[in-house]
């Protein structure tokens, strides 16, 4: 990816040509109750709606009716240890409208790890029931360590 | 939980009956138990409501009823805009529930129209030769000097800058040529770029992220996260010509027909941002292009251009312009039929009892749809929006060719049947209804103009036409600045300064009622002698 700043095209100028903009896009989960054929984005700050419209259709062959873009405020927030408030980075946000026959649903991209998390949970939960028996059975004999017994 | 509502009154009353010795009537042969009530949140906020719609009911005049309407902003609704020339992508879904509006597409006009056809030919032979001389001399024959603006593309405007002259020529031959055989042609009124606004109440729609997120802080909001509320929903428009008469038009379809389930239109409940809609905070305004007491209040036909499709991205193809010609004519025909409906003495809260009926037509000159529309309810706020069995009718052409092309200063392929079409709208004669045109206004009062006392019809006039005319303010709006935010209410880092801002004393500013302001102060030299307490002049507010 390129970081240069690349000057702005005049008519007449030698044609610089980019060949990796600073462009990326990053898909994020829509806000509650959207329309299904509306795609929200994250992407970078010197996007246009044309530079959004293009990077879908010319790369990934997403056909795009219709770009709104807003740039919506970082949040505020305490630094931890030093108490002042910074502020985070500004994002622009696309929602992006495909065909109307089109719906788009966030993927659950998780599944994997909540399964596991349901294993860990389980597992979790069985220690804490047999320490609980454990407490309960030497509930009169508070003195005694956990070895003497049979 | 139901139980008997037994309020302090109710005793005041038996006890009074009771002390006049009327004894015989404490007991009766059944019991008469006072009306169960539901004293459940959701009720008693319902009948709070009900309340209210029956006091906008029992206003007497037009213009209180619309201050009325914006009693309780000071600052004015927030309202979802709609314009009849911005329609975003896929924006028909959203209009038709948010008009109520069951669209049926046509290829010739419905069938109330089948008397005119036979005069509509003659008068079509009489004019034929006039509009299109019309055509080419609007279309070709003028040099235009355009005051072309910057807010919209010039090739819209030029577009509906040669729509409005040939409109109003054809306008003028086809009235000129019928009236003698037509008389309610010779009594119509004409209006230019008259003023269409329509304010009414949406319910069932999302709430928005904001409000989601406020709600989950508040225990009490945990049963009713995602209760709906009201979205107040202004229409703004201006049709090229609008013709107006004394009588309203017939009804196309039987009113009872209005509950039919066929006409049954689809919720939609995504928040009008999630189509392009968007928000600004004006006084709900209703005006059908005239102030209240015009003699000619039902309208008739109207004119509106097209120049808005060609300023649409061409990304949303063709069927969705087609679609969007549609949005437009249900949107101005609503909301004309919404105004008018109110200087008859129904709100968006007090339903018509009659249907009314308006024809539109849009054009660019060459392509012409014909649009009519039955207006059979307007109430669709949040308690009635699933159980009002009513709907709107919409019946609608696809555009069609008035004339091939131009040629040398003639025109080619002139489209009779199409001409006919246009020629039937105006044969459609009004007629009176037998009924009550306005039952919800006062007997002898029905326009602020009637008000004997004056200064109260003064006051009302004065302030009805400066809240519609959505003035500025004259101070500047309440506003919470961005470092007070930041250091207030995100992060409380100046708790030892003394709290006098609004947010500090747990004041809404945007909740201030209309009538929260001091009135003008009468100074002392003016005050009636010989001696009077009266500082501050009297205001009219209706009681709602």
């Amino acid at each position: 990816m390129s970081t240069r700043w690349y000057p702005l095209y005049q008519r007449g100028n030698p044609q610089l040509r980019v060949f990796l903009p600073n462009f990326w896009m990053k898909l994020v989960r829509p806000t509650p109750k959207q329309l299904p054929n509306i795609v929200n984005f994250e992407c970078s700050m010197e996007m246009t709606k044309y530079d959004i419209k293009n990077y879908l259709e010319k790369i990934y062959n997403v056909p795009v009716v219709d770009v709104r873009t807003k740039i919506a405020m970082g949040k505020f927030r305490k630094d931890i240890g030093k108490g002042y408030v910074v502020k985070e980075d500004d994002k622009k946000i696309a929602f992006v409208t495909l065909p109307k026959n089109m719906s788009f649903e966030f993927p659950n991209i998780f599944e994997k790890v909540e399964d596991q998390d349901d294993e860990n949970m389980k597992s979790l939960d069985d220690a804490k029931k047999s320490f609980k028996s454990y407490i309960d059975r030497n509930k009169n004999r508070s003195d005694v360590p956990s070895w003497f017994s049979i | 939980m139901y139980r008997l509502e037994t309020t302090k009154r109710f005793f005041l009353r038996l006890s009074r009956h009771h002390s006049q010795a009327a004894l015989q009537n404490e007991y009766s042969d059944t019991p008469e138990y006072p009306e169960i009530l539901d004293n459940s949140l959701q009720g008693r906020k319902i009948r709070v409501r009900e309340a209210l719609f029956e006091k906008i009911k029992q206003l007497e005049t037009v213009e209180e009823k619309q201050i009325a309407l914006n009693m309780p902003r000071f600052y004015g609704w927030k309202c979802v805009m709609l314009r009849d020339d911005k329609i975003p992508f896929n924006a028909m879904p959203l209009v038709q529930c948010y008009t109520r509006s069951h669209f049926i597409p046509v290829e010739n006009l419905p069938d109330a129209y089948c008397d005119t056809v036979k005069p509509a030919e003659e008068i079509c032979k009489e004019v034929k030769s006039f509009i299109e001389d019309a055509i080419s001399i609007e279309m070709e024959g003028v040099a235009r000097n355009l005051n072309l603006s910057n807010d919209k593309p010039i090739n819209t405007q030029k577009e509906n800058e040669i729509a409005r002259n040939l409109v109003r020529q054809i306008n003028r031959i086809i009235a000129n040529n019928g009236a003698e055989k037509f008389p309610h042609i010779l009594s119509m009124q004409v209006d230019h770029d008259p003023r269409h606004e329509a304010f009414w109440f949406v319910g069932g729609v999302d709430i928005p992220t904001g409000v989601r997120k406020w709600r989950k802080q508040q225990s009490w909001y945990k049963d009713r996260m995602n209760e709906n509320f009201d979205r107040p929903v202004q229409y703004i428009g201006s049709p090229f010509v609008a013709l107006r008469s004394h009588l309203p038009l017939k009804p196309l379809i039987s009113y009872n027909e209005a509950e039919n389930p066929d006409f049954k239109v689809e919720k939609f409940s995504y928040t009008p941002q999630n189509v392009g809609y968007f928000s600004s905070f004006r006084h709900g305004t209703n005006i059908p292009g005239f102030w209240p007491g015009d003699y000619d209040e039902f309208g008739f036909l109207s004119y509106h251009g097209r120049g808005h499709i060609l300023s649409r991205k061409d990304s949303f193809g063709q069927d969705d312009n087609l679609e969007a010609l549609h949005c437009q004519a249900i949107k101005a025909s609503f909301g004309w039929l919404l105004a008018q409906a109110n200087y008859q003495g129904f709100t968006t809260y007090n339903d018509i009892t009659y249907p009314l009926v308006t024809q539109t037509v849009i054009t660019n000159g060459q392509l012409w749809s014909f649009y009519a529309y039955q207006l059979n309810t307007l109430v669709m706020h949040n308690e009635n929006i699933d159980d009002n069995p009513k709907h709107n009718v919409c019946f609608g052409t696809k555009p069609l060719k008035l004339y091939e092309t131009i040629e040398n200063g003639k025109v080619k392929g002139l489209n009779e049947d199409v001409l006919k079409m246009l020629i039937q709208f105006y044969l459609n004669q009004p007629e009176e209804r037998e009924h009550d045109l306005k039952p919800y206004l006062g007997k002898e009062n029905q326009i602020v103009a009637d008000i004997e006392d004056d200064n109260k019809r003064c006051w009302l006039e004065s302030r009805y036409k400066h809240l519609v005319s959505n003035r500025p303010k004259h101070f500047l709006l309440p506003e919470t600045y961005l470092w007070e935010r930041i250091y207030k209410i995100q992060h409380n880092t100046r708790f030892h300064e003394a709290k006098r801002r609004p947010f500090e004393l747990g004041i809404y500013p945007f909740k201030r009622r209309l009538n929260e302001h001091l009135p003008p102060y009468i100074p002392k030299a003016l005050r009636p002698y010989p001696k009077s307490k009266k500082k501050f002049e009297t205001t009219y507010y209706p009681d709602v």
